[in-house]
């Protein structure tokens, strides 16, 4: 059941998101995305398995809710807002897959997730392989939006 | 043998080993203490999710204790008892967890206990999830919905349909939601004669993510869609014929091209768009009635039509299928030349070289081949000739024009193999050299490479990414801000006109058109001379 496995993700990236970065993300209505891809200013994306299933999970960031989660992470130690933002970008995603499979993980369902990949570049798309429908769920915050996507089969 | 005695003040190394052992052993003695630790963190992240893989192996073989849990005070208990509960599938907490669904308001929590009750899958269980179709939460909806498909609940049937023409409503048509996906595949799973029926209806629901949704989940039903799709074939609208048209195709079964064929002898696809859709399929399925269909299908004078007709026929080239279409050159009516120039533009290499060996014949195909203007057809049937290897092949080879090379481009996507086969047509014709995409993504891609067309063709309805959203994408793209988009269209609704003249799309076209009609448009749109 696919929204069973996307609640944690949603939870967990409100939670870290909070925690890490303090800002207060505000969960949109899910949606199917008519299309595979996802479109964004910073990217991180891990790749699931386990149970049978694979697929992938993605977090586009707008450009100004990036930069804003890092100088809130690192304050006024920001060296190179391009490799801050990756650095910070990738740390995130990380730490949002690893405790959405650790809640999943109580449930018996044990996920693998792979090392976070960061795609960067105003407006990129990226595109999930998946025959299934894609959710989408967008998080608006006061610096800027971020969609979660979330495609499993 | 491992005990819990002291566990805080043990090293890493040895918490994990007695945590391990308790997990493999499951011994019920441990229950207590591993709540204590459960409820009180020792703080080291590693050790406190081993902490719960191992109460959770010993609450997997204790039943009555996880039953109890659930009305545990402690919230984080709680919440494992109920993922224990549905993992281990324990039916006696279905009863406790369907009186905590009725009463519990956190969204949160629900969705777990429903989670845990979809695993228990108690009888009788339909009711639980039917209370939460309609909940506000889409999440919790969309779990209720997927439990109604799994229960095949009779009486989901009206809250589901509501939720599908409900997405329909004007102003909501335009994001699919997640609600609107999982009625969809409930309404499938269930697979009643009122369900199908009702998702044939909706075949060309106006929202396009979910009319591809239908679509997916009918073609996935196979044979149980197909009773449903012939009284569209009678009684339906255009653009729903086109699309039941489409699903047999997909479908690809005897019976329903069977279906076809039938709907073709009581004259009920007389629209053009409709006989295009339905050549389209035949040529998909190829039986022989099919066949019989498609090589009929020769007389049509609509160019479009006879390339759905001869790319069907070129997939299942049969000795009698070549010598009707033989015959048919041959004779020299008013049809022979349109017959060889389909031939020509739905690159139909493998009718081209069983239908050359006839001199007669082969000479008309050759006619009809020197007058195309597109370099990468010329191309591939040069090759073919010379693949041939005879004196004939390659002296024919030897004559084919060669076209000088074009700078400019154009983009056209369709989904549809033999609109695209028109389109390099036309579009080689005005001077253009075609980049031909299957639906808006290959299309994006070209941009994305660096290509720079001086117009876009596209179609509004296509899988992967459709015309609408390619336009949006193409206007927020370096030096496309003001390239001329033509989108050809079936739809009638100007609602969806109205959508994709915001996205950006400067000219409409409908189906059917002359491609003469498509050539002056282009020409207009370019500010081309007109023809004389």
């Amino acid at each position: 059941m696919d929204v069973e496995l996307a609640k944690p993700f949603v939870k967990a990236a409100m939670d870290v998101i909070g925690t890490m970065a303090f800002i207060t993300p505000r969960a949109g209505k899910p949606f199917v995305k008519k299309n595979t891809i996802a479109t964004g200013d910073v990217t991180g994306l891990v790749g699931l398995t386990g149970d049978g299933k694979r697929g992938s999970v993605s977090i586009s960031f707008q450009k100004t809710c990036a930069v804003a989660m890092v100088k809130n992470m690192l304050g006024d130690d920001i060296q190179d807002i391009m490799q801050d933002v990756k650095d910070a970008v990738g740390e995130i995603t990380n730490m949002i897959s690893g405790q959405a499979r650790a809640g999943l993980a109580e449930k018996g369902l044990v996920l693998q997730g792979s090392t976070p990949t960061v795609i960067m570049g105003d407006n990129h798309s990226i595109t999930h392989i998946a025959k299934s429908p894609i959710m989408a769920i967008p998080f608006e915050t006061d610096q800027g939006n971020f969609t979660i996507e979330f495609c499993f089969e | 043998m491992a005990t819990l005695e002291g566990f805080r003040t043990k090293d890493f190394l040895e918490q994990i080993t007695i945590l391990n052992d308790i997990a493999g052993g499951k011994d019920p003695q441990f229950l207590p203490a591993l709540v204590d630790l459960f409820e009180n963190p020792t703080g080291d992240t590693g050790v406190d999710y081993m902490v719960v893989g191992a109460l959770n192996a010993v609450l997997g073989t204790n039943e009555a204790t996880v039953v109890q849990g659930l009305a545990s005070k402690s919230h984080p208990f709680r919440t494992l008892c109920i993922r224990t509960a549905g993992e281990y599938a324990f039916a006696s907490a279905a009863e406790p967890l369907e009186r905590m669904a009725a009463s519990e308001t956190d969204t949160d929590l629900l969705v777990e206990i429903l989670a845990s009750l979809a695993k228990i899958r108690p009888a009788g269980g339909a009711a639980v999830f039917r209370a939460f179709l309609e909940h506000p939460d889409t999440m919790l909806a969309a779990m209720a919905m997927e439990m109604a498909g799994v229960y095949a609940d009779p009486l989901a049937l009206p809250a589901l349909m509501d939720t599908i023409g409900g997405a329909s409503a004007e102003g909501r048509f335009e994001t699919c939601d997640i609600t609107t996906w999982k009625a969809i595949d409930a309404l499938a799973t269930i697979g009643t004669e009122e369900s199908l029926g009702f998702l044939v209806r909706c075949v060309h629901h106006k929202n396009p993510t979910a009319r591809r949704i239908i679509t997916d989940a009918l073609v996935r039903l196979g044979e149980a869609t197909l009773p449903y799709l012939e009284p569209v074939y009678i009684h339906g609208e255009t653009d729903d014929r086109i699309l039941a048209c489409n699903i047999a195709g997909f479908i690809g079964l005897r019976k329903g091209a069977d279906a076809l064929v039938r709907a073709f002898d009581s004259g009920c696809f007389t629209d053009p768009n409709v006989r295009y859709a339905a050549f389209e399929a035949l040529g998909r399925i190829g039986t022989l009635k099919g066949l019989v269909c498609l090589v009929d299908g020769l007389e049509e004078d609509d160019e479009l039509i006879l390339m759905a007709v001869v790319t069907g026929l070129e997939r299942h080239a049969a000795p009698g299928v070549l010598k009707t279409i033989a015959e048919r050159i041959r004779a020299g009516s008013e049809n022979s030349p349109r017959i060889t120039k389909a031939i020509v533009a739905s690159r139909a290499l493998r009718l081209f070289q069983e239908l050359y060996t006839d001199e007669t014949v082969g000479a008309a195909l050759m006619d009809a081949l020197r007058k195309s203007q597109d370099q990468d057809i010329l191309d591939a049937f040069a090759h073919r000739l010379e693949q041939m290897g005879t004196d004939r092949s390659r002296d024919d080879a030897a004559s084919l024009p060669k076209i000088k090379a074009t700078t400019r481009k154009a983009l056209a996507a369709d989904d549809s193999k033999s609109m695209l086969a028109l389109y390099r047509n036309i579009l080689t014709d005005l001077g253009f050299e075609p980049l031909l995409a299957a639906n808006g993504q290959e299309a994006y891609a070209f941009v994305e490479s660096g290509e720079f067309v001086d117009v876009v063709i596209t179609d509004m309805n296509m899988p992967i990414m459709d015309g609408v959203e390619l336009v949006g994408k193409l206007r927020g793209a370096l030096g496309y801000e003001d390239v001329p988009i033509l989108m050809v269209t079936t739809e009638s609704e100007n609602s969806q006109r109205d959508v994709a003249t915001k996205a950006g799309v400067t000219h409409f076209i409908t189906k059917p058109f002359k491609p003469a009609a498509i050539k002056t448009t282009l020409r207009q749109m370019l500010g081309l001379p007109l023809p004389s």
